[in-house]
């Protein structure tokens, strides 16, 4: 069985770890003692883009690379810390600012030094009432004993701290729907370009990042960048030549919820396997794994077909999903998949912010037709229509079969595919919550379509054995344009 | 029609602490509108849920317009315009927790509190007639782990079963 | 400027103008609802997607771009020379391929999705971006069967209603609030497939703010739907039965260019003309409003003679015959003439003219409507000055003959040793201050030539029916120097004429040698003999106006 490797959590369980004094002890804020003491700015932000550290709150884009576009001679510059982790699925952020603030305040420390940042707001939902308390102490620990504040330790820097709570909304994860909130208004995304880097937070430039990329960062400068990059998987991306190194490394919190038998998160290197990481979690609670959701809800979901996909980044973009906040719910035989897609269409109904034409409208159009499909008013017709897939000739296309056309079927898909297309991976909204919604719909309807089908035709939810529910490899369009790199360097 | 505006019996203000508070709030800002959401929490805990007064006091102290108030008092649903009870019951229902039988928590709350559930336009239907109780649906918590949970104001409840809930409710 | 391949077409735009702009010159429709060119741009209706092409390096080749982009915040430069498409081009675009077709067709979709069919009762029918669209860019049919939202109607404020079931949330009258007027009276309510447009209301839904500011009246011009609709205008006509015509309002000297629709029977509507300078492509509400005086069933549609002390209708013949008989046998020192701020700069020439040749008297006086409240907001200015013609005016019978202009105490002490005065008002339902009011009592024979009963025509002894801006040709001079045309479009009522027509018309019975056909003339005399408006002819103003060469602004 996989080990965890414990680096952000190692400590979260000892007790009073919250508490300056105790986080001393185990190395607190000496990491960003040595980054003040033995690099220049310019060198951190090169460590972390060598690291290859990639953003651990969804999108994950490279953290080096994104520091990258930051004018460093606009300022002031500003840090805004993602703490709104609402992702379905997703629970790693809530211990660390629960247990362990200080860490966070060390990575943001850290994080101000190498760009030259003197405000951080850490945007943290107003749901955690637990967490902004803790953390709220910990910062006032940390501008008593001089790790925060004007003139700290001495350095001639001056670094402050905030907290901003949220007030429930999920789209002010999204960075410029948090950097809206932030000032003060309705959480509605704004266009990009200019992407925050250039134009943020009160029109400067800004650096927005989750609590657990800025928790990876006293470990970059602690250990060094050669022992970062040994963990987790670096590919080669061929399509370039020569190959460009495409890295996954560092370890991920991974948050496992649903039919296993000790949900939790669990800190372990980038690119183990779905297996794998049922079984770390205690194995699954029931007789078959019938879905995986790798990513937190907006995910593309996996099949049972699909456990050996390895969960990093690159991986899972080439199976047409994505890792996202790493919250993996696994769903058992006894799951009805229309109900959980239901589930988080009427999710993504309520949070959408209704600013762009396609969500507002498309959304909770595509939850009432899956709606009217759980509860047995779906619409099929009698006629048949040529089946495609994977022809004789062995490529995709007419397959000398027909098949029923289901039509609220067609529209589901029509509908989610107008908000944001899965296959030209595209969309028309102004952010990616349209992905969000659509990418999900679209793959529970091609992957486990049966179920769908049956829902249908039975007039009310039939929840299928896995086999039955699951639509095969060979027939799954989506799995058939999964990209495979011909080589890939392991670790 | 339009002629009739809101007459505003009695205008809010900050108390002495609140006040306090409010005065560090907006020195964290380049901008005080951007102090919008933890002043409307704080307006929210003095007067229990925004009213048109606590909307036009905000206003005023952060220099916008009513509406701006407004459209990010409706905007968050963790802002409430109605009066609610005393404690306010978020159950979690969305797909960790429903997998988890959330479902069976909400029915159990709805029994033992003998209430429906509110609606965010209408969060009296979900309030108990004694006042002591909201109860309401909410969007994922973050506690995946633990599901179901429920928050009851500012505390979170975890890994519940009918027993804990009773235990829960008749504690308070 | 830079060089664009737009569809098929190779174009020059100035560097920093967007797509949707630059196809508009090129006569390229690219649809679009939450774009205005006097607003910010948060391209949230999606509508104006459009295609830009790419070089992409791994084929080597220029494709299209992997994402449409929206076409309002898609600003066309100039290239660097290493970043030139084909060599040549700085940009390239298509808003023709089947994906940007296509992308409109489902936007439209959506917006159709909870939008009732209210066609047959809506206000906006004829004029109508969702109409328009959905003909040319959408698909037939909708495949929406679930329930449709149904937000309540609103009444947002003294002039505007909400037709919230048929808003498509492009918030154009919320930025509007913000940036143009300032006031910020519209927002957002609730979130998602919620949201409406309202002004802040309790939870019970009294209002906290209602829009009532003086530029409330545009929302509804820029709603490009029909749920923003104006009360005045409220189920009044059809658009495509209205007549229109290009002209400036008269309600203070801002000038702001209009659009005057009618019909036989009456003034409809005024509607703002896009003016660079001037208004840019607002009005304010009074303006906009006020146009209800020139239908008014009160217009003085006969000739009024003082009988007995009360004044009765009588017929043109009569009147011009009891004031030429009382104007042969007076002194000219005993002669007061004064012209109108509201009247046109060829009304005021004519006026001058006869006082000038006929009546041998160089002293004119200048009179207009009282001064009002000016307002200053972000983007527009109102002017305290209510009369659209007083720089005009003051020239004009200034200038043309080296007269004198009176005005304020020196005009009415004039007025006041006066046997005979002949007033020019046209300045609807004008009250009298106290100093004025004795002034004109004391007047042997005064003469009013205006559009509405008012104190000024109670003290008259003939009272001659003229025009308002909307009967009449002509031209007005604003505050910033700018001359403009307003047209004539209905016909005046009764048997009201033309001011200039009635000045000539006595200075004929008097022996004068006036004899002008149309405005248009009497603006090529202006030109002629007045400094500073040479270029001021009727050819030359056209719809865009003229500024004067001379004028301080």
């Amino acid at each position: 069985m996989v080990e965890e490797r414990r680096i952000l959590y190692e400590h979260l369980d000892v007790p009073d770890i919250n508490t300056f004094d105790v986080f001393r002890q185990y190395d607190g804020y000496t990491r960003f003692e040595k980054a003040i003491t033995e690099y220049q700015p310019e060198d951190i932000a090169k460590m972390v883009m060598d690291s290859g550290l990639k953003g651990r709150g969804g999108a994950g884009f490279s953290t080096g690379l994104k520091w990258s576009f930051v004018p460093r001679d606009i300022k002031p510059c500003y840090l805004c810390c993602n703490a709104d982790e609402s992702e379905p699925g997703t629970f790693s952020n809530r211990y660390v600012l629960e247990k362990n603030p200080h860490l966070l305040i060390e990575g943001i420390l850290i994080c101000c030094y190498a760009m030259g940042i003197e405000t951080t707001y850490v945007y943290i939902r107003g749901e955690f009432t637990l967490g902004k308390k803790m953390l709220d102490a910990a910062i006032k620990e940390a501008y008593e004993k001089g790790y925060l504040g004007k003139d700290i330790r001495g350095t001639g820097l001056n670094i402050d701290i905030y907290t901003h709570p949220g007030a429930g909304a999920y789209i002010c994860g999204e960075e410029t729907g948090l950097i809206e909130s932030l000032e003060g208004k309705r959480g509605q995304p704004r266009n990009k370009p200019p992407f925050p880097a250039v134009e943020g937070v009160f029109g400067k430039p800004t650096v927005v990042q989750n609590v657990e990329t800025l928790c990876n960062l006293p470990f970059i400068v602690g250990n060094g960048v050669e022992w970062y990059t040994q963990m987790g998987p670096t590919y080669a991306d061929t399509r370039a030549n020569p190959p460009t190194p495409d890295p996954n490394t560092g370890t991920k919190l991974y948050c496992i919820s649903g039919d296993v038998n000790e949900p939790g998160v669990y800190e372990l290197d980038l690119g183990l396997t779905c297996s794998e990481l049922i079984e770390v979690a205690g194995g699954l609670r029931g007789e078959e794994v019938k879905a995986v959701i790798p990513g937190g809800s907006s995910a593309p979901i996996l099949t049972h077909y699909e456990l050996d996909t390895r969960l990093d980044f690159t991986s899972l973009t080439l199976a047409k999903s994505m890792l996202g906040s790493g919250g993996i719910i696994v769903m058992n035989e006894t799951r009805n998949i229309v109900d959980c897609l239901l589930n988080i269409m009427k999710f993504y109904a309520h949070e959408s912010c209704g600013q762009c034409t396609p969500c507002r409208w498309g959304t909770p159009w595509v939850r009432d037709i899956v709606q009217r499909i759980a509860d047995g008013d779906g619409r099929k017709s009698t006629m048949t229509r040529p089946k495609f897939g994977v022809a004789e000739n062995g490529r995709w296309g007419d397959t000398g079969e027909t098949e029923e056309i289901y039509e609220d079927l067609d529209l589901l898909e029509s509908v989610a595919n107008n908000i944001a297309n899965v296959d030209t991976m595209t969309w028309n909204t102004i952010c990616v919550f349209g992905i969000a919604v659509s990418w999900p719909a679209v793959s529970y309807l091609r992957k486990f379509r049966p179920e769908f089908e049956a829902a249908i035709r039975e007039g009310k939810l039939v929840t299928l054995p896995v086999a039955e529910a699951t639509v095969p490899p060979e027939e799954n369009y989506a799995y058939q344009q999964r990209f495979i790199p011909k080589e890939f360097a392991d670790l | 029609m339009s002629d009739e505006l809101i007459q505003i019996e009695t205008p809010f203000a900050f108390n002495e602490e609140n006040q306090r508070e409010f005065n560090a709030l907006i020195g964290r800002y380049p901008v005080k509108e951007a102090a919008m959401l933890p002043t409307l929490h704080l307006a929210q805990r003095q007067a229990g849920y925004i009213t048109p007064a606590v909307m036009k006091y905000v206003a005023e102290q952060l220099e916008v317009s009513v509406m701006k108030v407004k459209d990010v008092v409706t905007f968050y649903p963790m802002f409430f315009e109605e009066p609610v009870g005393e404690y306010v019951i978020r159950v979690c229902h969305t797909l960790p927790c429903a997998l988890r039988d959330c479902k069976g928590v909400l029915e159990h709350l709805k029994a033992k509190l003998d209430t429906d559930i509110a609606a965010e336009t209408n969060l009296a239907k979900g309030t108990t007639p004694d006042g002591k109780f909201t109860l309401m649906k909410v969007e994922c918590l973050a506690s995946c782990d633990v599901a179901p949970v429920i928050m009851v104001n500012d505390d979170l409840y975890k890994n519940l079963t009918p027993e804990k809930i009773d235990e829960i409710i008749d504690n308070l | 400027m830079a060089f664009v391949k737009l569809n098929d077409l190779e174009i020059e735009v100035e560097d920093g103008t967007n797509v949707v702009e630059a196809a508009r010159e090129h006569g390229i429709e690219v649809p679009h609802y939450c774009y205005h060119p006097g607003l910010s741009r948060p391209a949230n209706c999606r509508m104006c997607l459009v295609e830009p092409h790419v070089f992409f390096p791994p084929a080597g080749a220029i494709v299209p771009d992997r994402q449409l982009a929206t076409g309002c915040t898609t600003v066309l430069r100039t290239a660097p020379p290493d970043r030139k498409l084909d060599g040549k081009y700085d940009f390239i675009v298509r808003t023709d391929s089947e994906r940007v077709k296509k992308a409109r067709a489902d936007i439209l979709e959506f917006l159709l999705v909870h939008h009732p069919l209210d066609c047959p009762v809506c206000d906006q029918a004829g004029e109508c971006d969702l109409q328009d669209y959905s003909h040319r860019h959408g698909h037939d049919k909708s495949r929406y069967l679930e329930v449709k939202n149904v937000p309540p109607k609103k009444d947002l404020g003294p002039d505007v209603l909400l037709y919230a079931t048929r808003c498509v949330v492009c918030t154009r009258c919320i930025r509007f609030a913000d940036e143009v007027s300032g006031t910020g009276e519209l927002g957002l309510v609730h979130r998602g497939s919620h949201d409406e447009i309202d002004i802040p209301r309790s939870h019970e839904g009294v209002p906290l703010q209602v829009l009532d500011n003086k530029l409330a009246g545009n929302v509804v011009d820029i709603c490009p739907v029909g749920a923003l609709i104006s009360k005045d205008f409220l189920f009044k006509s059809r658009p495509w039965f209205l007549e229109k015509a290009n002209s400036v309002c008269s309600g203070c000297s801002v000038g702001c260019n209009i659009t005057v629709e009618y019909k036989a029977d009456g003034v409809y509507r005024l509607k703002p003309r896009f003016h660079e300078d001037i208004n840019q492509h607002w009005i304010c509400d009074d303006g906009r409003l006020g146009y209800h005086y020139v239908n008014s069933d009160d217009r003085l549609q006969l000739p009024l003679k003082r009988v007995d002390d009360a004044l009765t209708p009588t017929h043109w013949a009569d009147a011009l015959a009891t004031i030429t008989e009382k104007l042969s046998d007076i002194e000219t020192e005993d002669i007061v003439v004064i012209g109108s701020a509201q009247g046109t700069n060829e009304d005021n020439y004519v006026l001058q003219q006869f006082a000038h040749d006929v009546l041998k008297t160089t002293q004119l006086g200048l009179f207009g409507q009282l001064p009002g409240e000016a307002h200053k907001f972000p983007q527009f200015t109102i002017e305290a000055d209510k009369n659209p013609n007083t720089a005009g005016a003051r020239t004009i019978l200034g200038s043309a003959n080296g007269n004198t202009v009176l005005e304020g105490d020196a005009l009415w002490e004039k007025v006041s040793s006066a046997k005979v005065v002949y007033l020019v008002s046209g300045a609807p339902e004008r009250p009298l201050e106290d100093a004025e009011k004795a002034a004109l009592e004391s007047v042997d024979f005064l003469v009013v030539q205006d559009v509405l009963p008012s104190e000024v025509t109670q003290f008259a002894d003939v009272v001659l029916p003229g025009t308002t801006f909307a009967e009449k040709d002509g031209t007005f001079t604003n505050s910033t120097g700018w001359v403009q045309r307003i047209r004539k479009t209905i016909d005046p009522p009764g048997e009201a004429r033309v001011d200039w027509e009635i000045t000539q018309q006595l200075a004929k019975q008097l022996g004068g040698e006036m004899n002008y056909h149309f405005a248009g003339e009497i603006a090529l005399e202006i030109a002629e003999n007045v400094p500073g408006y040479a270029d001021a002819t009727h050819q030359k103003i056209g719809d865009a106006g003229i500024k004067l060469a001379d004028s301080d602004q």
